[in-house]
């Protein structure tokens, strides 16, 4: 099978500190592949940010602004309104965040410049907890994980948060969620969120951990795939918050996806059986939207 | 005061990560490490199939076909009448459909003799070795072809009028067109390589060809009839003898209903011909369907046919009546199920016969060859049994016997197998010595069974392939979806076998995982998080500089033409 | 051009006058004015600069940090809440050696809601790396802003400028607003030592390991330790073009002075009152107002102090568990002199309460009369009257 149509520029360089197998790193480099030199990344608390590059290297041939953890959405805003005063409106600037930082104690900032229409792309690449400070859990977490903070029997009962939800709720042009163990769908969506200046773009991006996943790392790739493959992951984009499109429909049921992860074994067949019942709830109501989102008014 | 005097030390950074060499984490490395695809292995002539569907499917037909000449110098004739034992190994059976490999062969074959693509090969030298060819059936003009393409001079020495063996005399026209068979035939010729037709080797003959060439390959089949041992069997006609009758244009008309004793591809030639005859025809065969030698898809064509197999029966008594036969046949019955793949061993079953009436009455039991073209026995000390020819050295010079005479299955691409096998050993020989042969055409394998490439006794890129083959358990299916077969437009009636056109070759063979080898996937490049994957002229590079070794370009290599291997220190 | 303004007003104008890029915004009282002002001018065109209404006073810091790393002037406000919410910010401005600008009009901290004047929340930052100037009146918070980017931007590090709640910020008084030729003189475009910039890439604000970090923080020591004399030839050069200066520090009186008061912010401005008043009754006393704290005038302080006997300090503010700041500033500025003065803490005006005339004229008194300072800051004023909570009726009120 040929990946065609993928940009073959690469932004980041080799040498960073990376666990092996590391989805982030991946998703960056995708991300840098279709967005291009003109881009500042913004880098609040997470992963990326030691992946960065300690002083004074830099694992990306991009500018990075390393901020303070909550800041994302709002550093953002400052470095956009400084590039605009200057006249530059062409260099895109890329909040990179994770999703403690996005779902946690980012959310403010970043709701905050989703409901101020900044014209900025947000990306959360998204590996389900805390994992630069150890693998704590997160509201990103999803309802069955171990993590050193829902340790033993006291596994995670909540539900992950919906953020494509919660960001579609704010009307911004373009919310879309991306995996990479689809390569050509996700850069085809950066591609897309660049062209639409003007406004707030959210892109969710699901970035394996092997390390807090428990898994080996070459098996990286395959189980973000099963995650889409099993619709505990959907791949869909939402526009002016109101009309969705799926992009693609898996046929496997979370079986394998869960078989595959040691954050997952202490399940026991019911508790696997409501994880599959939520999945699939969650399936249908989301298949229902497209339909209904015709119907919706078009945008003001 | 100027405040740009002011020196600043803050966090700001600018040099490259890539001064870490992080391959000091590594405790597995990955490597580009081809394998060998279960259809190639399969194959007897150890065809490139994975590499031959990857060319066609992207447009390079010229290549996929030189990629074909390499080790086969008859793609058009196999793809028509080839048992396709790559196909029945094929690993994209277990996920839809066996690729249509005979099919791709078929167009490719074809594609071969409209653009004459044929090899190079080095002019005939007068001080060249040169090597006398009895026989030219698909084994001599195999051995011919190959001897030619390692330097050798050949001259082919055919009893029959017209070049071709069985492929002539024995198949049938529906299933081999003529026209095919002769363009493929003059390939050989081109290559400088006399074929003297009408020239029956005796003994006479023999010596002289001894004294006059360095060598001798012996490839004059099974021309021998074997007789059916039963009452009345002498006045029935021999099926190869009619086959070739037919193939002559001495077309007797013929009606109503007849036998084939028999269960060999000969007796399904000649029932299947009988059909296109307009006769009702019905094959009599001793032991169950299932154990007849006939290749299975022929039997099959057969049954579609109209053939009727009248399973555990064998003829007791032929009496020939006023008009037509009356055949006393005794009841079979299995005294033991073989085992995997073994036929089941039968006896007759006491006091049960059946008294048949047919019009025709044809044999088509086996053949044998000549008794002074019999290769030696197994214990005769000059002699080496490779896997599709014996090597002697007793005579004044050496003497290659192959094809029907010493494979152990008899088909089209076994012959080319033992021409191919005959002309790496007599090279060896010639070259190295005796004890060099067997080693030497071991090296040339392709998996571990014993189909031979020539292209790795010519040292070419093959070689360095693993001879571990391709399980499906290796195939990435993430990068596949089910797509049924290409089929090919038959319109009722039609009679001859079906041939792809170029957008459906091109289809069908995009359809092959390319088990084994690169195909430029670019997924290894694609998703190393170390960027250390780079695309050279000839294929990629991995950086080990940076390689943290995490294997996501080996499972992420939908075809396994990667391995991961423990570092060593 | 003289203007009847609020001092809020004099910190808008300002900000207006030197072009600043980017302004970011969250309503807190008694600030809210400043940025409402700011906001009009954005809105109507007269300040060509990018109004970002953040949700929070954290995301206001973060944003003026986004924009100072893209090289551009930026500015926000706040008071007491806000201010402490964004404090981890607060290193980081510094720490990324930004020249952002910041007006914090000084406001009680809560619980028990209080938006009167009170130093105690811009002087629980004082550690961040922040320099610090409290001002007076409306002209000195006027000229303190504009000069404060020229600070600034001479040293990398970013600059408080400070005023009272209500005393200051909401108190009108005329205030000449400078014209903008004459502050595009002072105040050039910013030159930015560095910026993100796509065609030169590089990467701010890495992690910095143990053997780096210890350099980054004493090169922030090094700005702030060059910021005193920078400020005096900011200084210098503002008063050539506008013919005002109001110095680090400010001595009244203090030659020959017996006991000098210490005080800053609006209560200066009273201060000035009672020393006058108590020179005409030929008493021995002086007044040192302290502009800057950070980086602090540690020997102007001490030769404005040499000889002198007692210095009573007037704290605004106070550290639990310590003092009175301005006393333990003093102090440790003080400690290494050769006879230095006894340091008197007096804690007075917190959330809002006047520091009248009478009260500085008692503080004065106090010190006099005392021979040694007591070891505990003196809170002034206590009331006596209020009563022990309901549910502890042992409880006997002081």
């Amino acid at each position: 099978m040929r990946q065609k149509n993928q940009p073959v520029t690469d932004f980041l360089r080799p040498g960073h500190v990376g666990c092996p197998g590391c989805g982030a790193t991946i998703a960056m480099k995708f991300a840098l592949q279709a967005l291009g030199s003109k881009t500042i990344v913004v880098i609040p608390a997470c992963c990326w940010g030691i992946l960065a590059g300690a002083y004074p290297q830099s694992s990306l041939e991009v500018p990075i602004l390393q901020t303070a953890f909550a800041t994302g959405g709002a550093v953002a805003s400052g470095v956009r309104a400084a590039l605009d005063a200057q006249g530059d409106t062409e260099t895109v600037v890329m909040t990179w965040a994770g999703d403690g930082g996005t779902f946690d104690i980012g959310f403010q900032a970043l709701s905050g410049a989703a409901e101020r229409g900044e014209d900025f792309i947000y990306v959360c690449y998204d590996n389900e907890a805390y994992m630069n400070t150890g693998v704590q859990r997160s509201s990103a977490t999803p309802y069955g994980t171990r993590t050193t903070t829902t340790p033993g029997q006291g596994w995670k009962k909540t539900r992950k948060k919906n953020i494509i939800e919660a960001l579609a709720a704010h009307r911004i042009p373009y919310a879309a969620t991306a995996n990479i163990a689809f390569p050509e769908d996700m850069i085809r969506k950066f591609q897309k969120a660049k062209a639409l200046k003007g406004g707030t773009r959210f892109l969710h991006v699901l970035a394996t951990c092997p390390t807090g996943w428990r898994i080996p790392s070459e098996q990286s790739i395959k189980v973000a795939r099963l995650a889409s493959q099993s619709n505990i992951f959907p791949l869909y984009e939402v526009t002016d918050g109101i009309h969705y499109t799926l992009n693609y429909e898996g046929d496997q049921t979370i079986a394998a996806y869960l078989e595959m992860q040691g954050r997952f074994k202490h399940l026991n067949p019911e508790d696997k059986n409501r994880i599959q019942a939520m999945v699939d709830e969650d399936w249908q109501l989301l298949k229902q939207k497209p339909a209904r989102s015709d119907e919706s008014p078009s945008k003001p | 005061m100027d405040f740009h005097d002011l020196s600043i030390f803050m966090s700001r950074s600018n040099t490259s990560t890539a001064i870490n060499k992080t391959g000091s984490w590594r405790f597995m490395r990955p490597a580009y490490r081809e394998k060998t695809a279960p259809c190639s292995a399969a194959c007897p002539t150890g065809a490139d199939i994975a590499q031959i569907q990857m060319l066609a499917a992207t447009g390079q037909l010229k290549d996929a076909g030189q990629r074909l000449l390499q080790e086969n110098p008859f793609p058009a004739i196999c793809g028509y009448v080839c048992f396709h034992p790559c196909q029945n190994d094929c690993l994209r059976a277990n996920f839809d459909e066996a690729v249509a490999v005979s099919q791709i062969e078929k167009f490719l074959g074809r594609y071969l003799i409209e653009t004459s693509g044929n090899p190079p090969c080095s002019s005939l030298s007068k001080v060249s070795p040169k090597v006398a060819i009895v026989g030219a059936g698909p084994a001599g003009l195999s051995a011919a072809f190959f001897l030619r393409s390692l330097g050798y001079g050949c001259e082919v020495f055919e009893a029959q009028n017209e070049p071709g063996g069985l492929l002539r005399w024995g198949i049938p026209a529906y299933r081999l067109p003529l026209d095919v068979l002769r363009s493929e035939v003059y390939r050989i010729e081109q290559m400088d390589v006399p074929i003297h037709c009408d020239r029956p080797v005796d003994a006479t003959l023999r010596a002289k060809l001894s004294k006059r060439f360095d060598a001798v390959f012996v490839g004059c089949g099974h021309s021998r009839p074997i007789a059916l041992p039963v009452q009345g069997a002498e006045a029935v006609l021999d099926g190869l003898a009619y086959l070739k009758q037919l193939r002559t244009k001495v077309n007797p008309r013929i009606q109503g209903r007849a036998a084939v004793i028999g269960g060999g591809n000969s007796a399904i030639d000649v029932a299947r011909s009988l059909v296109r005859l307009g006769v009702e025809t019905l094959v009599i065969y001793r032991r169950r369907q299932e154990d007849m030698p006939a290749f299975t898809a022929e039997i099959s064509r057969a049954l579609a046919e109209g053939v009727e197999i009248r399973e555990l029966f064998t003829p007791l008594q032929i009496e020939p009546q006023p008009s037509g036969y009356n055949l006393t046949l005794q009841k079979m019955k299995v005294a033991n199920h073989g085992g995997q793949g073994q036929r089941a061993t039968v006896v007759a079953d006491a006091g049960r016969t059946r008294n048949l009436h047919v019009d025709h009455v044809f044999t088509a039991i086996g053949a044998e060859a000549d008794p002074h073209w019999q290769p030696p026995e197994r214990a005769f000390p000059e002699a080496l049994h490779l896997s599709h020819c014996t090597l002697t050295k007793s005579h004044p010079k050496p003497v290659v016997y192959g094809g029907d005479l010493t494979n152990p299955i008899r088909s089209v691409a076994d012959a080319i197998a033992s021409g191919k096998q005959a002309a790496m050993a007599l090279d060896t020989y010639f070259t190295s010595g005796w004890h060099a042969v067997e080693p030497r055409l071991k090296a040339c394998r392709v998996g571990r069974g014993s189909s031979l490439s020539m292209e790795i006794y010519k040292s070419g890129p093959r070689g360095a392939r693993l001879d571990q083959l391709v399980a499906f358990e290796q195939i990435n299916l993430d990068y596949f979806r089910p797509r049924g077969r290409s089929t090919v437009g038959l319109s009722s009636g039609e009679t001859r076998e079906p041939v792809f056109n170029n957008v459906e070759a091109r289809r069908e063979a995009g359809r092959c995982f390319n088990c084994g080898i690169c195909n430029d996937c670019d997924n290894c490049r694609l998703f190393c998080p170390e960027v250390a994957v780079t695309k050279t002229k000839t294929g990629r590079r991995i950086d080990l500089d940076y390689c943290k070794g995490c294997g996501i370009c080996v499972t992420e290599c939908p075809r396994d033409a990667m391995v991961l291997t423990a570092e060593t220190p | 051009m003289k203007q009847v303004l609020e001092g809020s007003h004099a910190v808008s104008e300002a900000v207006r006058l030197a072009r600043v890029s980017v302004v970011s915004a969250y309503p807190i009282t008694p600030q809210t004015h400043i940025v409402e002002a700011l906001s009009d001018y954005c809105s109507d065109g007269t300040m060509p600069a990018r109004f970002l209404c953040v949700e929070s006073e954290h995301s206001a810091m973060a944003a003026v940090i986004g924009a100072a790393s893209c090289g551009v002037r930026a500015f926000t406000a706040t008071s007491s809440q806000g201010l402490a919410y964004m404090h981890e910010l607060l290193h980081w401005a510094s720490g990324a050696r930004l020249p952002i600008v910041m007006a914090v009009v000084n406001r009680a901290l809560a619980p028990g809601w209080n938006i009167w004047a009170d130093q105690t929340d811009s002087l629980s930052q004082r550690d961040t790396g922040w320099l610090q100037l409290y001002c007076e009146d409306g002209q000195e918070v006027h000229d303190t802003v504009l000069q404060a980017f020229r600070l600034a931007e001479g040293v990398n590090l970013p600059v408080m400028v400070i005023l009272d709640a209500f005393f200051l910020s909401h108190t009108y008084e005329p205030v000449e607003v400078a014209d903008q030729g004459a502050v595009d003189r002072f105040l050039p475009a910013l030159v930015p030592r560095f910026k993100l910039d796509v065609n030169e890439p590089y990467a701010l604000g890495q992690m910095a390991s143990p053997a780096v970090y210890m350099e980054m923080r004493h090169s922030i020591q090094m700005g702030m330790a060059r910021a005193l004399t920078w400020f005096a030839q900011t200084e210098q050069d503002f008063s050539e073009i506008f013919q005002r200066t109001y110095g680090a520090i400010e001595t009244v009186a203090c030659e020959d002075a017996d006991v000098v008061l210490i005080v800053s912010g609006t209560a200066a401005s009273t201060c000035r009152l009672v020393v006058t008043e108590l020179r005409a009754r030929g008493e021995r006393v002086g007044m040192l107002k302290i502009k800057m704290l950070r980086p602090f005038p540690t020997q102007a302080v001490r030769r404005a102090l040499s000889g002198v006997a007692k210095v009573a300090v007037v704290d605004r503010n106070f550290s639990f568990g310590a003092s009175g700041i301005f006393a333990q500033e003093v102090k440790a500025a003080l400690y290494n002199m050769d006879r230095p003065p006894q340091v008197y803490s007096y804690i007075a005006g917190l959330g809002g309460r006047d520091i009248t005339t009478v009260l500085l004229e008692q503080i004065w008194v106090a010190t006099r009369e005392t021979s040694a300072p007591s070891e505990e800051s003196i809170w002034m004023e206590l009331r006596t009257d209020l009563t022990a909570p309901p549910d502890d009726p042992a409880e006997e009120p002081k």
